[in-house]
């Protein structure tokens, strides 16, 4: 994969004082041991990756312009995450093959809290977070797909998306755009439809790619008329697993827009009850057999892999993109116990770069009363997220857009 | 507080360079690629190791077939006869590899460079062709001009406003000039007589052909680039 093509996401949050480099040396050592299975290098066999144990903690580096770079997972002993500091902000950035976002926040929790406390605060830290020193317990190394498999028909074939019409940026490809409303003024917002908040803004990300559809549409024909979002489901609500592995799929709520033109409350309710019924755990059991059957198959298994990478590679590039148009995820509310919750300023999540079919991601993430909405964007257009938060603006709901520096 | 002036966190009192960035707290940062320790400096290490790792191979790689041929050849030989044809050439094989890994994209480097190795690797081959004396009258002319047109292409390059079909029908025409300069060469070394054959049939053939290019370029695309040309 290319620099720019990489599989890593980032979640940070703000203290209140500029980072003490010192104190985040020792809680950075302290979390490692905490979380052995996250100290793990890339390693190459015949037939598969592997993950080899290593001792070193991860590496603390200064913060660059462009957010979830490549890492050099060629590198003997490197690390598949790292802490990455600027003034007052601690982030933490994970390969996706490591863990998903729950893992990372689990992470960033024990983190923040080591560090807090090492730097002289008193916590009382309840049984939010899992502590330095307390005994780690198997189902967190477990792998949760494979406990939770059992061989299922696979979903019926999808149509090919419709992409967004931009042109790609020059390399460094990828622009972050933070924003922050309040959680009330949405939360309230999203229950006047009688939906989620997720819903609410998958909803005005599905609309607000419906007017570029059309504009489009009126400029040249269109090959391709679906629009479908990828939703990442946290399945350690669903399915009872405290794994720190990845363990998440998603939902793929859609419009077919040979249908006609949808209202806001079509989408809406389009969105919800699709939300709903692909969150079912039958529904969600049927995507999990589909996804982990693959690496199942002997004939899969003994490819070697050099063939492996080539076709997982294209797979990616094309055939993935091409089952949907945008990603919306959300890591939901994060709350952090006692007096934590004082002591860090806010919570940012940055998810991995989109590919250069989706061009457009959002990450969402709420902390205390603020709401972070995140776009990646790698194309030379920032129409989808005029339009979104404009969207939201004209509803009521204040918007303001956040300098990264 | 001792606080970075690139990073913004503050260091301990004992630290007299900040541990991301490797500056003194009140240095500033002029360049992004000035900073010591962040992801793409860890990137940046990456392939300077792997330019190593593959040195390293090729260097065996090269040791192994000198080795090799020169003990072929002194058991079915009983002394160094073939093998030392092979021995300089795998020799300059491995110098030029050596060139292109480690001089990056240093043109003013790399072409000298090259054209020094090679002249040399033919004076020897020259040398241990006895009798025959062909370096200073087919072999050193040649190699300059080969160098001399490609340093012109090269140039060409770097300052063309646009980068496209152009450079090919250049490349095409100095080709050209090549031949016919080669044919000159080797007929005066030969028979001391030159007339000219199969450089100009190519020079005849290679011309219309870079005439389509040169149209195509300025007047139909109006400057397609070569990489979005070619994009696969």
């Amino acid at each position: 994969m290319s620099d720019d093509l990489t599989a890593v996401f980032r979640v940070s949050a703000t203290v209140m004082e500029p980072v003490k480099y010192s104190a985040l040396r020792e809680a950075v050592e302290i979390t490692a041991k905490r979380f052995p299975y996250f100290n793990v290098s890339l390693g190459s066999g015949l037939f598969w990756h592997f993950l080899e144990f290593n001792k070193q903690p991860p590496r603390i580096l200064a913060e660059e312009d462009v957010p979830c770079t490549s890492f050099a997972v060629r590198r003997k002993d490197e690390l598949l995450y790292r802490i990455i500091v600027r003034g007052r902000k601690i982030s933490v950035e994970f390969i996706h093959i490591l863990t998903d976002g729950g893992g990372a926040l689990e992470y960033l929790k024990s983190l923040l809290y080591t560090y807090l406390t090492i730097t002289g605060n008193s916590i009382d830290p309840a049984d939010k977070i899992m502590l330095p020193g307390t005994p780690l317990a198997d189902e967190e190394f477990e792998d949760g797909y494979n406990k939770y498999f059992r061989k299922l028909p696979p979903p019926s074939k999808m149509l090919k998306v419709w992409h967004l019409p931009f042109r790609l940026n020059k390399r460094p490809r990828l622009k972050v755009i933070q924003s922050e409303v309040y959680t009330n003024e949405i939360l309230e917002k999203a229950r006047s439809y009688k939906v989620s908040l997720t819903e609410y803004l998958i909803s005005v990300y599905m609309i607000s790619l419906q007017k570029i559809y059309l504009e489009e549409k009126k400029r040249r024909r269109q090959k391709h008329h679906i629009m479908r979002i990828e939703v990442p489901v946290n399945l350690r609500r669903q399915f009872p697993s405290k794994t720190m592995r990845n363990f998440s799929l998603y939902v793929l709520p859609e419009l077919d827009m040979r249908l006609g033109i949808y209202s806001f409350d079509e989408i809406l309710r389009a969105v919800h009850h699709q939300l709903q019924m692909s969150s079912e755990n039958k529904q969600i059991a049927r995507l999990l057999s589909s996804n982990v059957s693959y690496e199942k198959l002997f004939v899969v298994r003994i490819l070697p892999l050099f063939i492996k990478k080539m076709a997982i590679t294209s797979i990616y590039r094309g055939f993935a993109s091409r089952r949907w148009t945008g990603i919306v995820t959300n890591l939901g509310l994060i709350t952090l116990p006692g007096r934590m919750q004082e002591l860090v300023d806010s919570v940012e999540i940055i998810p991995p770069p989109p590919n250069p079919n989706i061009k457009v991601s959002m990450g969402l993430v709420s902390f205390k009363d603020k709401l972070k909405i995140c776009f990646c964007n790698i194309s030379q257009s920032n129409e989808l997220e005029r339009l979104i938060l404009k969207h939201l603006n004209d509803e009521g709901i204040r918007v303001k857009i956040l300098n990264n520096k | 507080m001792n606080i970075c002036a690139n990073c913004g966190v503050e260091l301990d009192e004992g630290l007299k360079n900040c541990p991301l960035c490797g500056k003194a707290p009140g240095e500033k940062i002029n360049h992004p690629d000035e900073v010591g320790n962040s992801p793409s400096a860890i990137i940046q290490l990456q392939k300077k190791e792997n330019m190593r790792y593959l040195w390293e191979l090729f260097g065996i790689i090269a040791f192994s077939g000198i080795t090799v041929c020169t003990i072929v050849d002194l058991l079915i030989s009983k002394g160094l006869a073939w093998s030392l044809y092979s021995d300089i050439s795998i020799a300059a094989a491995w110098i030029i590899i050596t060139l292109f890994l480690f001089a990056g994209k240093r043109r003013l480097v790399i072409i000298p460079s090259l054209a020094v190795t090679i002249l040399a690797a033919l004076f020897l081959i020259d040398l241990i062709t006895s009798g025959q004396n062909w370096f200073i009258k087919v072999g050193l002319p040649i190699t300059i001009a080969v160098f001399a047109v490609t340093a012109l292409i090269s140039v060409l390059y770097r300052d063309a406003r646009l980068k496209g079909l152009n450079i090919i029908a250049a490349a095409l025409f100095a080709l050209s000039g090549l031949c016919i300069l080669t044919e000159i060469i080797l007929d005066s070394y030969l028979f001391n007589n030159v007339v000219l054959r199969w450089s100009l049939i190519t020079a005849v053939s290679v011309l219309p052909v870079a005439l389509i290019l040169i149209f195509y370029h300025y007047r139909l695309k109006k400057g397609n680039r070569l990489d979005s040309f070619f994009h696969v």
